[in-house]
């Protein structure tokens, strides 16, 4: 069966190649019916896989055909499966079926929607790559997969200049970590001279190759600039807010479950590489936290309700490399998989209210949807209970897991991370009671369309919901469980860094600690939004609302600058220099056939003259070269 | 050998059918047949032959190689290619239409004495054997004056190359003693003799000649532009290639061992042709003569072959050969479709007929040399040949210049056909055997462009 693992990306490939060929004679319908169908085919065959990787399968390497065979480098085609990438397929494929069913209902009066699903597919069939891929470049194909899909999906309704802004934008931001990434591999090419995760990590194990502790320090952290693209961390993280601009599915599934987690992946993957460079740790950790921290602090200001996701999401991502940071590989992928599954259900959620309020987004205008749309309402509210972690839903327990790797690393950690988890609480439950509680505050035509959205798109909300409620459970902590089922599946294929023993008091001591306040933090905010007021933000508040004032600085720092540089490379160098010399060069071309072409006169006469001349002037090129 | 009998005796049965068969039509079929049949005799050849084994015929005057066997086959492949692409328009050009297919077979009799001569006697009949039918066919349209200006001018200098070449055997037969290309050995033993070297330069002039180096490629571009289209293809592609494997053979058997005596001379025509062809077709104004220009240009990178002595080189010229070869043959089976050959009359092709459009620009890239078509590993390798050599990167350099030059004239098509608007009118509209050969053709170009190994099979 693990053989059979290539098919899993086929099929969304052939989905893409259908939708995306025939995008102007395909009938709606069935775009959406191929390219779900596509995907439940591929679910399907990683939920086989899965179960076989779980029953014990050994890591197996599935070869295509050699992509790059020069000299002594030899790069295969070939996948790998093993427990992470396993457990990666389940997510990308799951979730990513949901959200196409999903997006049958969302999308199905937009008039590109062939087209739609046919990047969707692109996009699943990219990220596919990017997780199988037995080979760092393997991985970078995926990787610059995904990115061209997320721009064009960001993009998708390319004729608002906003929306493409905010396209390219992400797309350059992601560009800057994609160099990253790239001299990384070119330094691993460089040090080992192979790409292969196996023969890789196997070299550096074994202490084959003896490197010194920089050089590792050196690869790992160009990794993670590119996982700062992709992920979303300090300081490359404001596309991804901006990428909001993209359909409501989109942003659940590229901007918040699976493409943003591809940073976490890669790690994760090269964990191996991680542990040789504790400093490169260090890094990731701090970066992690304060992304987190920054991320949550601007949630709690903003009032456009997917922007509070997006943030949300940000800062989510942060905790994640605050764990990889303190070594907890595996408990980081434990937050992906949970985060994956309230985070689409939030992001679904809302895309459920937008749908309902016509296209309105900010919350100023919402209010007391609960009565009119129960399902939405409900399964909206297990997600902010997982995100914020009330036990038993899912956040609950990767996220103290995540806060108990940072206490046995260090109590500030603990404490910044703990903040920074409450500022979640507060802000989910903030969004919530603004949503769905109180009077509603949009208009009378608004009110009197609000409706409970369709099965298609329910059916995925309540889907997520339970997977938001128990997913949990495959990671209790030691204090209930023995057994940690999700760190025994990926241990042969992640190695963290350092142990954590923790006594049972303290940890028990910590989660009651963390559950008691995240509930004052939820009264809170009960508090603060049942009778609101929009009153024009001052001080820190204002600032918060205007993101830290980051984009306006990467403006004038970053941006301004290097378009007056440009604009001077424009101006000078380009159109003096180098075009006058291009086009000096060209002119004298043009000079020197104008007059060659004399020389073919059509006299027959002149043309045999012209060759004994050349003959006599080779005889003459003989005395110099030709040893008589 | 047994190729050389078939295309003989295939080349007469072409002739007679020619008188007895009226139908035109009737004539291409028999000729399309009959070249099927010399491809087959090829390939029964090529596959009987023992790998590595030379057969010696006539009394040592032919050695056959499975080298020759394989390029043998190619060049007849080539050459059924051509009568496939271009039949309905060579049997437009005059009345006797058996006699042109009949003379194809005798050129390729040519070439395959030309692949395995041992004798320069041998060399000396099979270039005639080359040459004469093309003047012949240069004047086929004899109704047209410029068709006969063609011929005779064609003519006229090909006598006065054949003095040059009978001269340097005279002089090399006159310092040796010998016709027999493999016993020149000798030269390294004693002083190396000035008549010999004298005659080496002779035949140098001869066949840059032959294959238009400058500088005596006048004839180039007059033939070329006053022969009928369809036999300007062939003389451009097969004619062309005769000649070179008739170079090298001579050049790197015979010669090899006073190679520092001509390589430096060699180079400079090499230069030279580089620079005449791509300078001077940066100026026409007729598709059909830049490509003559072209083809001058395209000998200049044929020479880096014969210049670097080494078996790299002679995979070299199979690979540039095919790959030129292809490309031409398909760009002139474009332009046979279209009414005015001018750089004008390719205008807006890309709306009017964008499958013909595309192919062009396939094959437009591969003369030009961009990479994944057959024209770039071509390039590729004779220009890694030259620099294995060591002391000519001053020549690889230039030639990528000059490659860069040609770029500017090739593109010119492109830009016509995609970014300039226009009604180009066609000549005849293309029928789905035109379309499946062109894409085919093309086909063969990407293929070749990324996998050239299928051109050097083990053994040759």
């Amino acid at each position: 069966m693990i053989q059979l693992a290539y098919l899993i990306p086929l099929f969304p490939l052939i989905g893409f190649l259908i939708n995306g060929l025939g995008w102007k004679s395909m009938p709606k319908q069935a775009a959406g019916f191929l390219a779900s169908l596509m995907m439940l085919v591929s679910f399907g065959l990683s939920l086989a896989i899965f179960f076989e990787v779980k029953a014990g399968a050994a890591d197996t390497i599935i070869p295509l055909f050699d992509f790059i065979h020069s000299g002594k480098l030899l790069i295969p085609f070939a996948f790998k499966i093993d427990a992470l990438s396993s457990l990666f397929l389940l997510i990308i494929t799951g979730v990513g079926f949901l959200i196409h069913v999903y997006s049958t209902s969302y999308m199905h009066e937009d008039e590109g929607v062939v087209k739609y699903f046919a990047y969707l597919n692109l996009f699943v069939f990219s990220m596919l790559l990017l997780v199988m891929g037995s080979n760092y470049l393997i991985m970078f194909i995926g990787w610059e997969g995904v990115g061209l899909c997320s721009y064009l999906l960001i993009g998708f309704w390319f004729k608002n200049r906003d929306y493409t802004n905010a396209a390219k934008k992400a797309f350059v931001m992601n560009r800057i970590g994609d160099l990253g990434f790239l001299v990384g591999m070119m330094l691993v090419l460089y040090n080992f001279s192979t790409l292969n995760y196996n023969e890789l990590f196997a070299q550096i194990n074994t202490n084959q190759t003896v490197l010194s502790g920089s050089t590792y320090t050196w690869v790992a952290i160009c990794f993670f600039i590119g996982a700062m693209g992709k992920s979303a961390q300090l300081p490359l993280y404001t596309w991804l807010p901006d990428a909001m601009a993209g359909p409501t599915p989109v942003s659940a599934l590229i901007h918040a479950a699976t493409m943003v987690t591809a940073g976490i992946y890669m790690i994760a993957r090269s964990s191996v590489i991680y542990n040789q460079s504790e400093f490169a740790l260090h890094f990731i950790a701090i970066v992690g936290l304060l992304t987190a921290i920054l991320a949550a602090t601007i949630a709690i200001k903003q009032y456009d309700i997917k922007k509070v996701l997006a943030y949300s999401t940000v800062s989510q991502l942060g905790f994640m490399f605050l764990a990889i940071g303190c070594g907890a590989y595996t408990t980081a992928v434990f937050h992906v998989m949970t985060h994956a599954f309230f985070k689409a259900l939030l992001f679904l959620g809302s895309g459920s209210v937008i749908h309902a309020m016509g296209g309105e987004q900010d919350i100023r205008s919402m209010g007391g949807l609960g009565k009119k749309m129960r399902i939405t309402q409900i399964t909206f509210l297990i997600g902010c209970v997982a995100i914020a972690g009330i036990p038993p839903f899912a956040g609950f327990f990767s996220k103290d897991e995540i806060l108990a790797s940072a206490f046995a690393h260090s109590p500030i950690l603990y404490v910044a991370a703990l903040g920074a988890a409450l500022m979640t609480a507060f802000y989910m439950f903030r969004l919530y009671f603004l949503t769905f509680s109180g009077k509603f505050r949009g208009t009378h035509e608004q009110e009197h369309h609000l409706h409970e959205s369709p099965a298609a798109m329910t059916f995925p909300l309540i889907v997520l919901a339970i997977l938001a409620t128990v997913s949990g459970f495959v990671g209790l902590p030691e204090v209930f469980s023995e057994h940690h089922s999700l760190n025994e599946f990926l241990h042969t294929a992640v190695t963290n860094f350092g142990a954590h023993h923790m006594e049972h008091n303290t940890e028990l001591m910590l989660m009651g600690l963390s559950v008691g306040l995240v509930s004052v933090m939820i009264g809170l905010a009960y508090a603060r939004t049942k009778s609101p007021n929009f009153v024009a933000n001052t001080g820190l508040a204002k600032v918060l609302e205007n993101k830290w004032y980051v984009d306006e600085f990467y403006d004038a720092v970053v941006v301004n600058p290097l378009v007056q540089f440009s604009g001077f490379l424009d101006r000078i160098i380009e159109r003096k220099g180098i075009d006058g010399g291009v086009n000096g060069v060209g002119k004298m071309v043009r000079w020197a056939a104008d007059r060659m072409r004399l020389l073919q006169n059509g006299q027959v006469g002149a043309y045999l003259f012209t060759m004994v001349i050349g003959i006599v002037l080779i005889f003459v090129l003989g005395l110099f070269f030709v040893n008589f | 050998m047994k190729a050389i009998i078939a295309a003989t005796i295939l080349g007469i049965i072409m002739m007679y059918a020619g008188f007895v068969v009226k139908e035109k039509k009737s004539v291409l079929s028999i000729a399309t047949l009959l070249f099927v049949l010399l491809l087959g005799v090829n390939v029964w050849e090529l596959l009987t032959a023992k790998p590595g084994e030379t057969q010696m015929f006539f009394n040592f005057q032919l050695t056959v190689t499975p080298f020759s066997l394989w390029f043998n086959t190619l060049m007849t492949a080539a050459t059924l290619l051509y009568v496939l692409l271009m039949g309905n328009d060579i049997i437009k050009v005059g009345k006797h239409v058996g006699e042109y297919f009949a003379l194809f077979f005798f050129i390729l009799v040519g070439t395959y004495m030309l692949s395995s001569f041992n004798n320069m006697l041998i060399m000396f009949l099979g270039i005639e054997i080359i040459s004469i039918p093309q003047y012949i066919l240069a004047g086929s349209d004899k109704r047209n004056l410029k068709s006969s200006e063609a011929s005779l001018k064609y003519f006229l200098m090909g006598a006065f190359s054949t003095g040059i070449l009978l001269m340097g055997i005279t002089l090399i037969y006159g310092a040796t003693g010998e016709f027999n290309i493999s016993k020149f050995s000798f030269l390294q033993l004693e002083q190396v003799n000035p008549m010999v070297l004298t005659g080496v330069l002779f035949l140098i002039i001869s066949f840059a000649f032959k294959v238009s180096a400058a500088p005596m490629h006048f004839w180039t571009p007059d033939v070329y532009d006053g022969s009928p289209t369809p036999f300007t293809a062939f003389m451009a592609t097969i004619g062309k290639a005769a000649a070179f494997i008739g170079f090298i053979r001579l050049f790197h058997t015979s010669f090899a061992t006073i190679s520092d005596s001509w390589t430096m001379v060699l180079a400079i025509i090499t230069a030279a042709t580089l620079f005449v062809g791509n300078i001077t077709a940066v100026f026409q104004q007729s598709v059909k003569r830049m490509l003559a220009y072209s083809s001058i240009a395209q000998a200049g990178f044929m020479l880096f072959s014969v210049v670097s002595v080494s078996a790299l080189a002679w995979q070299g010229l199979v690979i540039y050969t095919v790959a030129y070869t292809m490309a031409t043959l398909g760009m002139f089976a474009v332009l046979l479709k279209l009414k005015d050959y001018t750089f004008d009359g390719f205008n807006g092709l890309a709306k009017k007929n964008p499958l013909l459009a595309a192919v062009a620009t396939v094959f437009i890239f591969s003369l030009a040399g961009i990479p994944l078509t057959a024209g770039f590993i071509a390039k590729f390798y004779m220009l890694q040949t030259a620099v294995a050599q060591g002391n000519l990167m001053w020549l690889v350099i230039f030639a990528l210049i000059m490659a860069a030059v040609s770029a500017y004239y090739y593109f010119r098509v492109i830009i016509a056909m995609y970014f300039k608007t226009g009604d180009p009118e066609m000549a005849s509209e293309l029928s789905g055997i035109d379309k499946f050969l062109l894409v085919l053709t093309a086909m063969l170009v990407l293929l070749v462009g990324v996998a050239p190994q299928i051109l050097l099979p083990n053994g040759i």
